[in-house]
């Protein structure tokens, strides 16, 4: 069920109250925003982290994100849970550390190959270890960065609000974007 | 000519006005017949040709955690996006400085440990104290004969490495100064050496204490010592001793046996100084409490008679926290007075009058000595006040528990404070419909207690007494064994596994050391390091990760050291001892080079280095690190070809080195066999590398353990691991497998043919079936005289011509 327009979405509240940085923070968006700017994306790729291997609800978004078409980078061990699904990950073995360095070299042709990805989205995954590989993407590279997780992710360019008050709402916000693109 | 002349005034006849210097008296003649190398006491760039070559495969990547810089009076500058500040420095390059400082301070803190351990001991038992490892060790000291070019006999000669690492320390810090460095790999280059200088003064340190207090000299089979908090006998004054330097409280011991009353009192500790109170005398006479993350357990439990505290990794409010339940706390080390007064003077009966009777909450006695009389006598006389009956629930009383838990208003401030965004909010709601505290008891396996969340909470809840009462009868009755630290690895360990190790039958050494800031339960710990001991990896372990294994048992109620022998050897697990001892873990590796390679040790470290990258398969692991020792630790293995794989907290060191498979140009090697530079598979593809989970952990273990001259056999192994972990945990062949293939023969047994029908299918490559041999396809062939090094230097001594451009 989409998210209605009488649903009141929380603030954005930072994961980490100290992790504060002078440069913009990311714009929290609504689940319609996610999906337009990944219908908009030339080379969309969703990266999914280890919380996947606790919360079946994240494998099951990452597997309609697949069937429309966006492929999946598996990091933290996700891509044993996605693989039991029927997906094929691009990479599985390479850690988000390593993905985002790559990411970070305007010469990589991405893991299939086929040219740098324009529009990354990040789910699943530990908030403060996300948030450096987030920091690493904003001052280096011109990547647009969307985090779906539940805690707000200031680095990104875009996030969710904070969420984690409310699994119910962040739940049908997942819903929202799969079915949105 | 061996002469000895004693200190003292001479009168030499006939000489009038003339001076006489005596600088280093050789007391005997050299018998060291090893010639010196071209880099013995490097200087800040003598070894910066060997760091770009590392820099250019493994590229820094910053993670920025501030993108400001406000350390001088032009800023606060605005660094993002890579912009310069005032200076003119620009944020990854400012980054790579801030990282230089942390190493640093890693090596700071080891090395004024290490200063302050030789000058105390030089004083009490002589400079010419000797330097005696046991009859298994003649390579005594592996990283200052790399890196120094001497070989210590004696306590004085440690001298000359101390003097050595305070010069460059004092350089590389000057380079951190506004207005120098331009280049971020300069920084990087002085992060390494300021690092290896970390790894020379741990050894200092080490070796001092071992051969002065008679610490286990390479003993596999070390006492197993009681470890957690089930182990204290609460009806005995307890002593605790946290911190890192044992030099303060090992005079606890001494007192005790010279009294006669060792059994009348639990000695027990909290971090390094625990590991080396328990090597003390090779007895395992403490007990160890536990790691740096149960400081505020231990003291909200109550248990402590009296607490003593040294240097290094204690909480910064650790007096506050001891006077809030009526601890008196003895400071030791000046690098931590903790604004007490200094009672050096006092007598004994003084001190032990104001601490018992509460006039002072702590005191600064920087008398090891002393503290060894007054720290039992403060115990008892508190024990004797409150008779046995310690506030040792975290409440008075369960109905204090509770009004605690019903305060909370789920506004989740603390969560947002929390290192691990720990749910603690989740909780505590729980708690509160159901009664049920296992939500909240779950979170203390995960909690580091550091306090931030009370400082959060509006209604001021005592959060971490919360999680701690919520599991108070597992945490009570957590008991288990930790071996005590054994110090060196022997020379006659070296070469029993020296050629397995380079040839790749041992498919590698795992060394997990450091801090506690895991990113799950203690638990995975164990699941993690277990994984490699059944796979007959060689086990290294020490520091609060070792610590952390002697408390986490198996179904049958064993801990791993009670279930694997303690050699350096395959299926093994052996603990070095605390965090200085992890220069036994570098010295390990070094020996390898010279006992099995009988490659020369003396002032050769880019040789060593470059030997250790091409063929050791050995990989550092951090599952918590957080200290700026940890840090320096790391660079240092980095920067003698060690790579290193870190807990996701790791990231916030802002730095790591990571390559990219897919530059060819990246990866090469002169080999020495065939004059020729070739390319060569990524491995290992990164020196320092993040993880997100257990399972993420252990494949990139197995997958950084693969070295370029593996030889077909232990190629194979190594891959058999690599692929069986990556299926079992990642659900797949891993991504990169067919880099690794030089020829069939690297292929695991069990796969071959599979695997060999992906390489042609999937890959392109040519397979003659006749025959199953690969016809094309590998990166290079394998081939059994290759002779890998990316030195010039190196190349040019065995080769006798210069490299191939």
């Amino acid at each position: 069920m989409a998210v209605s327009k009488e649903d009141k979405y929380p603030i954005a509240r930072r994961y980490q109250i100290a992790d504060i940085q002078v440069s913009r923070e990311a714009t929290a968006v609504k689940p319609n925003v996610v999906a337009n700017l990944i219908k908009k994306a030339k080379r969309p790729v969703l990266v999914t982290g280890g919380k996947l291997l606790r919360e079946e609800k994240l494998v099951e978004v990452a597997e309609k994100f697949y069937s429309k078409g966006i492929p999946i980078i598996a990091t933290g061990g996700s891509s044993r849970v996605l693989i039991e699904k029927g997906i094929k990950p691009q990479s599985s073995v390479f850690t988000l550390h390593y993905v985002t360095q790559f990411m970070l070299d305007e010469d990589w042709k991405g893991f299939d190959g086929k040219g740098p990805y324009d529009v990354v989205i990040f789910l699943g995954f530990l908030p403060y270890y996300l948030s450096r590989m987030l920091s690493a993407l904003k001052h280096f590279s011109k990547m647009t960065t969307i985090s779906i997780d539940e805690f707000y992710q200031p680095h990104a360019k875009f996030s969710f609000t904070n969420l984690t008050a409310n699994k119910e709402l962040y739940y049908r916000m997942l819903d929202e974007v799969v079915n949105g693109i | 000519m061996a002469f000895e002349l004693k200190e003292g005034l001479f009168v030499v006849d006939e000489l009038k006005n003339v001076s006489i210097k005596i600088g280093k008296v050789i007391e005997e003649e050299e018998e060291w017949t090893e010639p010196m190398g071209p880099t013995p006491k490097p200087d800040i760039l003598a070894l910066r040709k060997w760091d770009m070559k590392l820099l250019e495969r493994y590229e820094p990547f910053y993670a920025p955690v501030q993108d400001f810089c406000n350390l001088c009076t032009m800023g606060p500058c605005d660094l993002s996006m890579n912009k310069r500040g005032a200076c003119g420095i620009d944020l990854k390059t400012a980054k790579a400085r801030l990282v230089t400082i942390a190493c640093c301070i890693g090596a700071a803190s080891h090395g004024g440990h290490a200063r302050h351990m030789i000058d105390h001991l030089i004083k009490e038992f002589g400079e010419d104290f000797p330097i005696d490892l046991g009859g298994d060790v003649n390579i005594e000291a592996p990283i200052i004969r790399t890196v120094i070019g001497i070989r210590p006999k004696t306590l004085g000669d440690l001298r000359e490495a101390m003097e050595w690492a305070e010069r460059e320390l004092m350089r590389v810090l000057h380079a951190t100064h506004i207005g120098n460095e331009e280049s971020l790999l300069d920084y990087e280059s002085k992060a390494m050496h300021v690092s290896m200088v970390d790894h020379v003064v741990m050894e200092i340190a080490d070796i001092a204490q071992i051969v002065a207090y008679n610490m286990p000299k390479a003993e596999p089979d070390t006492p197993l010592v009681d470890t957690g908090f089930g182990v204290i006998d609460k009806n005995k004054p307890v002593i605790v001793v946290v911190g890192h330097n044992v030099l303060y409280s090992k005079p606890v011991l001494d007192y005790l046996e010279e009294m006669g009353r060792l059994e009348d009192f639990e000695i027990a500790g909290l971090c390094c100084t625990t590991h080396d109170m328990a090597r003390v005398g090779g007895k395992g006479s403490s007990k160890i409490f536990g790691p740096i993350s149960y400081q505020l357990r231990v003291i909200r439990s109550g248990l402590p008679d009296v607490m003593v505290s040294d240097e290094q990794c204690i909480r910064a409010d650790l007096l506050e926290a001891c006077k809030a339940m009526g601890i008196p706390l003895i400071a030791t080390s000046d690098a931590a007075v903790r604004g007490l007064p200094d009672v050096s003077e006092w007598p004994v009966e003084k001190i032990v009058d104001a601490l018992v009777s509460g006039k002072l909450p702590g005191v600064f006695l920087p008398d090891p000595e002393k503290v060894g009389q007054v720290a039992p006598l403060v115990a008892e006389g508190v024990f004797k006040k409150h008779g046995g009956e310690r506030k040792y629930r975290f409440f008075a009383t369960d109905e204090d528990l509770w009004n605690e838990i019903n305060k909370c208003t789920q506004c989740m401030n603390c969560v947002f404070t929390c290192p691990h965004n720990l749910r603690i909010d989740q909780g505590m709601e729980h708690a509160q419909k159901t009664k049920d505290l296992s939500k909240l008891a779950k979170l203390e396996e995960q909690c580091i207690a550091c306090m931030k969340c009370e400082q959060a909470c509006p209604k001021s809840i005592k959060i971490i007494n919360v999680i701690m009462a919520s599991n108070f009868e597992r945490l009570y009755n957590k008991t288990g064994k930790t071996r005590v630290g054994r110090g060196p690895v022997q020379d006659t360990e070296i070469r029993n596994v020296g050629q397995p190790i380079v040839m790749g039958q041992i498919p590698g050494v795992i060394a997990a050391v450091g801090c506690i800031n895991f990113p799950d339960e203690m638990k995975s710990l164990r699941e993690i390091i277990e994984e490699f001991i059944k796979r007959r990896y060689i086990v290294v372990t020490s520091g609060c990760h070792a610590m952390d294994l002697g408390m986490i048992k198996d179904e049958d109620g064993q801990t791993v050291f009670e279930k694997y022998p303690g050699n350096f050897d395959a299926g093994c697990i052996t603990n070095m001892g605390s965090c200085v001892a992890n220069s036994h873990i570098a010295g390990a590796a070094i020996k390898i080079a010279n006992i099995f390679a009988m490659r020369p040790l003396r002032g050769n470290y880019a040789e060593i280095a470059d030997y250790v990258l091409n063929r050791v398969g050995a990989v550092g692991f951090s599952w918590g690190p957080y200290s700026h020792k940890a840090a320096a630790i790391a660079t240092g293995f980095n920067r003698l070809g060690v790579p290193v794989v870190v807990g996701p907290h790791g990231t916030k060191y802002r730095r790591a080195y990571i390559g990219k498979y897919y530059k060819p140009e990246k990866w090469w090697v002169y080999d020495i066999k065939t004059r020729k530079k070739m390319n060569i598979e990524p491995a290992p593809d990164s020196l320092l590398i993040a993880v997100e989970t257990k399972e993420e952990a252990i494949v990139q273990l197995a997958r950084l353990c693969i070295r370029p001259n593996d030889t077909s056999l232990g190629r194979q192994i190594k891959l058999t691991h690599y692929l069986e972990l990556s299926q079992k945990y990642l659900g797949t062949l891993p991504d990169d497998w067919p880099i690794y293939v030089r020829s069939e023969a690297d292929l695991p047994l069990r796969m071959k043919e599979e695997l060999m029908h992906i390489l042609e299918s999937e890959h392109g490559w040519k397979i003659d079936w006749d025959k199953k041999k690969i016809v094309e396809g590998p990166i290079r062939p394998f081939d059994a005289g290759f002779n890998p090094t990316l030195v010039e230097e190196v190349y040019e001594k065995y080769a006798g011509e210069k490299p191939p451009q």
